[in-house]
């Protein structure tokens, strides 16, 4: 369908039009004359040709005005507006970056949770430690937390180095308190850190499992003082604290006992150790456990922290609504834009027939005008095929 | 002659209408003959396509949604691809209008 036999007919529309009405212009008393009904043609050509359906027959039209085309174009610019939306993503991206502050809760948590205790008084330890950390949950803890999130990472940094003196601090107040002596603050740190990865290693399973009690077992061990037992969980950081402090057993229990609650429960609001490794493992497990326990969200936070992608899954969960909200809406536009869209593509015709086939479509067209790309295009017949 | 008003959303209709628009709002034209205009463009329009277009086209695409009221099928396609003799078009979206052919018959 060359445009200009698009324009000729419509010429010829336009001439067959004038011709037949000018009686009703002419003729009747009140008739607005001939002179209207030229400036009628004039301006309904002129426009025909500033849209570019009509190719002028004395001034070749650009082609290029397309008043209807405008109109597309605007959509457009309201299709940008949304694109604001992708800034707001932008924003949400850069609160991940303060996830930093998660961070720190992971921190904090090393330091309350894990044994401290235990671990100070067993110099040994740290060396038992790596080794445990190397060939215990580590692999898998870092393995699951690795493939969930990259996050994991900076905190596995944290806890290596910087946590270091935070935990320094902390250890040093309890462990003063608790025991006045507290030779190797450094030994000691990676012990509690050690404590910390342990609890989350173990912690990830039991999540799985549906329980903390594997994590706290090991503390439920230290209660009933069975050193063995202990020893036999292969939980260094556990053996270190039954002996070093017996005489501290109940406090340990206590505090252990106290904590095991906390961690089912409340973990994201009161323990910060707790909290950071059930941080971490709702990180791993994110899309599961915060589906699961959007409830316990308020730890959403510190999730978000550990992991970056975590975070802006675990953001896009909790804004979710905003950016499924505007998927929804496309769809949901689709309706409204359908009448903006229309002015764009649209098709103009008679049906003769329309038939279906369970989910395929077929229907016969005539005499028919498409409005597409900017472009008039006249056909006598048409068959579609459409598959719903 | 039975009519068809589905033409006026065309570019050419739509032109037609916003020039009689102008015209009645300066008070050149009434809105009765304005009216006139319109009906004699409706049987003009279909004449024309009916005797001097002979092309054929064939449309594909994902139908995104139908619907049949008044005797009026509209369908809104995606990623549609119009064919004909010349050459070949691809739209993301379309919306089909038809009007029942055997109306005009009647």
């Amino acid at each position: 369908m060359a445009a200009s036999t698009t324009s000729q007919v419509y010429i010829d529309v336009i001439e067959d039009v004038m011709v037949k009405v000018r009686d009703e212009f002419v003729n009747t008393g009140a008739s607005p004359g001939d002179e209207v009904l030229r400036e009628l043609q004039a301006i309904w050509e002129s426009k025909c040709i500033q849209a570019g359906a009509v190719l002028g027959p004395i001034e070749r039209n650009t082609g290029v005005n397309r008043p209807m085309p405008g109109g597309p174009i605007t959509p457009v610019h309201d299709l940008n507006v949304p694109y604001e939306g992708t800034e707001e993503y932008e924003t949400p991206t850069a609160e991940i970056l303060f996830p930093p502050t998660p961070l720190q809760t992971p921190i904090q948590t090393p330091l309350p949770g894990p044994g401290e205790t235990p671990n100070y008084n067993i110099p040994t330890g740290p060396s038992d430690y790596s080794s445990g950390n190397d060939a215990g949950g580590n692999a898998d803890v870092k393995g699951g937390r690795q493939a969930f999130m990259p996050p994991p990472s900076p905190w596995m940094n944290m806890n290596q180095r910087p946590p270091l003196d935070v935990n320094v601090a902390y250890v040093e107040g309890r462990d003063e308190a608790d025991r006045g002596a507290s030779n190797q603050p450094m030994t000691q740190d990676f012990f509690t850190m050690t404590g910390g990865k342990r609890k989350r290693n173990d912690l990830p399973p039991p999540y799985d499992a549906g329980g903390y009690i594997p994590q706290q077992d090991g503390a439920g061990d230290a209660v009933s003082g069975d050193f063995e037992i202990e020893v036999c969980g292969g939980s260094i950081s556990f053996n270190s604290q039954h002996t070093n402090s017996k005489g501290k057993m109940p406090a340990d229990l206590e505090r252990l006992a106290s904590r095991i609650p906390q961690l089912d429960g409340p973990i994201p609001y009161e323990d910060d150790v707790l909290s950071t490794p059930n941080i971490y493992n709702y990180g791993g497990v994110f899309n599961e456990d915060y589906n699961i326990a959007n409830t316990p969200a308020p730890p959403e936070v510190p999730a978000s922290t550990p992991a970056l992608v975590a975070q802006n899954e675990a953001v896009n969960e909790d804004e979710d609504d905003e950016p499924l909200n505007e998927d929804d809406d496309d769809d949901l536009d689709d309706l409204d834009q359908e009448d903006d869209q229309d002015t764009n593509h649209l098709v103009l015709a008679q049906f003769d027939k329309v038939t279906r086939t369970k989910s395929r479509w077929k229907c016969t067209l005539k005499d028919g005008i498409m409005h597409i790309n900017k472009k008039d295009i006249l056909f006598n017949k048409a068959t579609g095929e459409f598959d719903f | 002659m039975a009519t068809f008003e589905l033409y006026r959303r065309s570019t050419i209709g739509m032109c037609l209408t916003e020039t009689l628009d102008e015209m009645v709002q300066n008070g050149t034209l009434s809105p009765e003959i304005a009216i006139q205009v319109l009906v004699q463009f409706d049987k003009s329009m279909t004449e024309a396509l009916e005797t001097q277009v002979k092309s054929k086209v064939s449309i594909k695409g994902h139908l995104h949604t139908y619907r049949f009221c008044d005797n009026v099928w509209t369908f809104i396609l995606q990623d549609a691809l119009f064919k004909n003799e010349d050459n070949q078009e691809n739209v993301g979206r379309v919306k089909i209008v038809a009007c029942d052919s055997k109306l005009l018959s009647q």
